[in-house]
């Protein structure tokens, strides 16, 4: 058995026996998310039954068959509550003592308007007993079902008028005469299929491998800073570094663990947040049955094997660097707060390369944000599902630079005795500032 | 050959110098005993010696390895035991003996030798099989010292081997060091406060105050010189002296 394959036994079951670890990294997304998902589904299901149960008021002060046609329309397939009442005051003090949420009014002279050519207009009220989403909704299914008597009514009615003028013409085109179709053009290729549409399969998909990346950078930080705390709090870390064994080795066993440990947890998120997905959108219907490949932008087994070395690169030079920090902590506790610090330099490129493209940001700003090595992870990852290999290469280039200097670092602080005499706390911050403050 | 060289040791920590010029020497198959007040450097000489920090001067060997220039070197002989190391506290304590094995060991077989050693010194039984979270204070100190002795390495830097253990623990430890010494032809630098386990323990002594050794020699020498009837009488004396 290898000393590095022994080191890194070690590193993982120190890990994952730690209750804390074990629990708060490896259990609890695969805990957590299917219940947030399930406490969703469960909110969004009563919703609906209660917006498919629903049922709305109608009074009307009007008649005319125009009205009559409407009150047929609402009165079929619906469950529709009849106010009777002498006027609208007594009419909604009826509709209030209903269990609807909705009343539609049909005022007098909707008959003689519509009939005269004019705008008939119709009163929605809502009744907002609890103000709670089932309310608005009744509202909504209310408006639509006007909204397509509407665009019936209106079709018909211009049907008539093109006979009646002897015009040409379609009435959907009278109604509505300029239409428009979407196509995009990617990767140099046409494709019949709106940007928007493109945009939410990109989101869906290669968009979430960099925020995984990310999630599992994060994870992997924490391993490596909780990793080497643990030998400082539990009194090993001099035994440690006194065996016959090389400072780099004790360095990758420790990094190889933290790896592994974060592929644990970041497979338990995958699973948590998949099983969060599909229980708390499952009410959503499906908008699109393109998938990723059949637009072109599906990732290649080139494009995979890089976004493999962007993930390995980004991954060491993160753990390389919160092991450097860890250091200088001299608890558990200590060193997460540390790592607290490194985590935001991974997170921001992270949230703000989500929403827009590199490009897109004020020019000062793409400067800051591409000397932030792992902006780069991002761009890389992104690139490679649009097979733009050259960016690829160059962002590995440039995080390999920075994990190269990184774990030079970290290879000269595990050296030296700076590993056993380094420490820093925040109440050395208050007592050097105190310091000067007396000082000046 | 000496087992241990230290000439003119120096060691800086910012404005404090923890050792100021230190040299003795540790004969080969010897146990040799560094005894002093706290703070007088005993622990940072130690750690110089265990390659785990460097002397801002002077010059310190271990079987003629420079702890400086070929610390691999060196940690391939020795097995340093801190005053207040502990063990991984989510192994077992026979994990925690092969862990510590591998390092030492060719093969498999040979690191079952090394970890049947180290089951003998611990004397913890079945209690090996449990994790050392569980273990008491005593039970953790004589898996450490499991750990430093059973791979018989050529020199044993222990520092207050028996801190924390009672009257019993700290008898069989004592024996188990005297025992290895003795016929494992294990080289021994320890530190401690016990004058009486250094008086029973070591062969030679040395006194250190203020980074400086002040004192050296056997125990009955310097109890002769000094006029005291056992090493905690010289201890007294040659301290009020200095």
């Amino acid at each position: 058995m290898s000393n590095l394959w022994a080191l890194i036994v070690k590193e993982v079951k120190e890990l994952v026996r730690d209750p804390k670890i074990l629990i708060g990294v490896v259990l609890m997304p695969i805990i957590i998310f299917p219940i947030m998902g399930a406490a969703i589904q469960v909110s969004q299901e009563s919703v609906e039954r209660a917006i498919m149960g629903a049922s709305f008021a109608v009074y009307t002060d009007d008649k005319g068959f125009v009205t009559e046609a409407l009150l047929g329309y609402l009165y079929t397939n619906n469950t529709v509550v009849p106010i009777e009442a002498g006027s609208l005051e007594e009419a909604l003090i009826a509709f209030k003592a209903t269990d609807s949420s909705a009343l539609i009014y049909i005022p007098r002279g909707y008959h003689a308007n519509v009939t005269l050519g004019q705008r008939g207009v119709l009163l929605v009220y809502a009744n907002l007993r609890n103000l709670n989403m089932a309310e608005t909704q009744s509202t909504n299914v209310v408006t639509s079902l006007i909204n397509v008597y509407n665009y019936y009514f209106s079709i018909t009615k211009i049907r008539n008028l093109l006979e009646q003028t002897s015009s040409v013409g379609t009435p959907e085109a009278v109604r509505s005469p300029i239409g428009i179709r979407y196509a995009s053009i990617l990767k140099g290729n046409v494709l019949d299929v709106s940007p928007n549409a493109i945009f939410s399969l990109v989101m869906g998909q290669s968009i979430m491998l960099p925020i995984m990346v990310m999630m599992m950078v994060v994870f992997a930080i924490q391993m490596a800073a909780t990793s080497i705390a643990l030998e400082k709090e539990q009194k090993t870390l001099e035994t440690l570094m006194t065996l016959p064994v090389s400072r780099f080795t004790i360095l990758a066993g420790k990094l190889s663990g933290s790896i592994v440990i974060a592929l644990a947890g970041s497979v338990s998120y995958l699973i948590g947040f998949g099983f969060y997905i599909n229980s708390a959108f499952s009410f959503v219907p499906e908008v699109t049955t393109m998938n990723i490949d059949d637009v072109g932008i599906g990732i290649t087994p080139l494009g995979l094997a890089l976004v493999g070395v962007v993930i390995f690169v980004t991954l060491v030079s993160a753990l390389a660097m919160a092991l450097s920090v860890a250091v200088f902590a001299d608890s558990v506790r200590s060193a997460q707060s540390f790592t607290g610090a490194l985590i935001t330099p991974i997170m921001i490129p992270a949230i703000v390369l989500m929403f827009s493209d590199i490009e897109m940001l004020p020019q000062s700003f793409q400067w800051i944000m591409l000397a932030i090595p792992y902006t780069h992870t991002i761009i890389a990852t992104k690139a490679a599902f649009l097979a733009n290999y050259a960016v690829v290469v160059r962002s590995i280039l440039f995080i390999s630079v920075w994990t190269v200097v990184v774990l030079y670092v970290a290879a000269k602080i595990f050296s030296t005795e700076r590993i056993i005499t380094a420490r820093f706390t925040f109440g050395d911050l208050g007592k050097r500032l105190r310091l000067r403050r007396h000082a000046s | 050959m000496d087992a241990i060289e230290v000439r003119q040791l120096t060691k800086d920590f910012g404005n404090t110098q923890a050792l100021r010029g230190a040299s003795f020497s540790v004969r080969e198959h010897e146990i040799f005993g560094l005894i002093g007040p706290n703070g007088a450097g005993k622990t940072t000489a130690l750690r110089i010696l265990s390659t785990l920090i460097s002397a801002s001067s002077g010059k310190a060997q271990v079987f003629g390895f420079d702890v400086a220039r070929q610390p691999e070197k060196v940690r391939e002989i020795l097995s340093y035991l801190p005053e207040d190391a502990g063990a991984y506290q989510m192994l077992s304590g026979l994990e925690f003996l092969e862990f510590m094995a591998g390092f030492y060991s060719k093969d498999r077989a040979e690191m079952k030798r090394i970890v049947d050693e180290g089951r003998k010194i611990s004397g913890l039984g079945e209690r090996l099989s449990d994790r050392v979270n569980g273990y008491s204070k005593g039970m953790k100190r004589r898996l450490l010292i499991a750990r430093a002795l059973m791979m018989k390495p050529r020199l044993a830097i222990l520092d207050e081997p028996t801190s924390g253990l009672d009257v019993i623990q700290s008898f069989h430890v004592r024996n188990m060091i005297r025992e290895y010494a003795d016929t494992q032809g294990v080289t021994v630098l320890l530190s401690s406060h016990n004058m009486l386990e250094v008086e029973y323990l070591c062969g030679y002594v040395a006194l250190i105050d203020g980074g400086v050794i002040i004192a050296e020699g056997t125990p009955e020498a310097l109890k002769e010189r000094y006029g005291g009837k056992n090493l905690e009488d010289v201890f007294m004396e040659v301290t009020k002296s200095e």
